[in-house]
């Protein structure tokens, strides 16, 4: 389950910096949602890096909450995505949240336990990262690494897929059913930072 | 549950389980039940099936499981077994690491070589 909901947050920000560039200009008028999420997107993390999914080249489901002009301004990037790749930064965190442990790279969305009281756009930080990679060293905190903070924006606060709780009891005339979704907030990973101080090891 | 939802969680089902309505009744209800029980087998399953990738990742440089997790509690490092089964396979390097780590932890760890593999060729 866990594992799932990490694979499926490899997504596009390939796509949506390139919309940044395209489609910002271009619509001034409708698209001041879409528009100021992106900007303050880049904001957050200038160098933000064109992410080119590791396990899976499934590009489908990741942009439902942009809205539905996305995909006006979709057609351009693809090509472009493979010429910009060496510029990756590569690094990744282990963060805690609402005591489940997630792997996180920037760029990628993962969904949460609710946090409550987070709006839609809001930038959160999240302080519990148990561990921090990079390409050339590791920082392995005990249990957290200091100051280490990884950034994020909440981008949706929805429901998860409804699940049925049938519940019965044999020879005892007892059956319940009952529907239930379980509130979710996707968050997207803009940022890590704050970890070169700590230990780090190094790897061969 | 009405005919119509029993029929359309009856989909796929074999025989005439799909599309008596007695029979797919009986069916789908078993099915639910079967699916309530299994979303708590689920994680007692994960948490076995992490505990043999980390296993695996482990002996590769010539460490347990139990003297790993040992390692790791001395150190107090907090990485649950879902995290550190995703390292073992995606992140070799920072995984390596992690086992250094709890090997200098815990010597008892030291001593442990991977046992060497001869062939019958030896014997003759």
């Amino acid at each position: 389950m866990a594992s799932l909901s990490v694979c499926s947050s490899l997504t596009t920000t390939s796509t949506l910096s390139q919309n940044q560039k395209s489609a910002v200009p271009a619509f001034k008028t409708n698209l001041n949602f879409l528009s100021r999420s992106l900007s303050s997107l880049r904001l957050a993390s200038p160098k933000q890096p064109l992410f080119v999914p590791n396990f899976s080249q499934t590009e489908a489901p990741s942009s439902l909450a942009e809205s539905e002009t996305e995909p006006i301004t979709e057609f351009e990037p693809t090509v472009e995505i493979a010429d910009e790749e060496p510029k990756r930064e590569e690094v990744f965190a282990v963060v805690m949240v609402g005591s489940r442990q997630y792997i996180v790279f920037p760029g990628r969305f993962i969904y949460t336990q609710r946090l409550k009281g987070a709006n839609v756009n809001d930038k959160i930080t999240l302080n519990k990262v148990l561990l921090v990679g990079t390409k050339t060293s590791t920082y392995i905190g005990k249990p957290i690494v200091p100051n280490a903070t990884v950034h994020a924006v909440v981008e949706e606060q929805k429901l998860d897929k409804k699940v049925i709780v049938f519940k019965y009891k044999k020879k005892k005339n007892y059956r319940r059913n009952i529907g239930h979704r379980q509130p979710i907030t996707r968050i997207r990973i803009t940022s890590i930072t704050g970890y070169q101080d700590s230990p780090a090891v190094t790897l061969p | 549950m009405n005919k119509k939802e029993v029929f359309k969680l009856a989909k796929g089902f074999r025989g005439r389980a799909k599309n008596c309505i007695r029979i797919a009744r009986e069916r789908v209800e078993k099915a639910l039940q079967y699916s309530y029980r299994d979303r708590r087998n689920k994680k007692r399953d994960m948490r076995g099936l992490w505990i043999q990738r980390i296993n695996a990742g482990t002996r590769q440089h010539g460490v347990n499981y139990g003297n790993f997790m040992h390692g790791l509690m001395k150190e107090n490092i907090q990485l649950n077994r879902k995290v550190l089964s995703e390292i073992s396979m995606h992140e070799p390097y920072s995984f390596k690491a992690l086992v250094d780590i709890s090997r200098n932890a815990f010597p008892g760890n030291k001593a442990i070589a991977p046992p060497k593999k001869e062939g019958l060729a030896i014997l003759i």
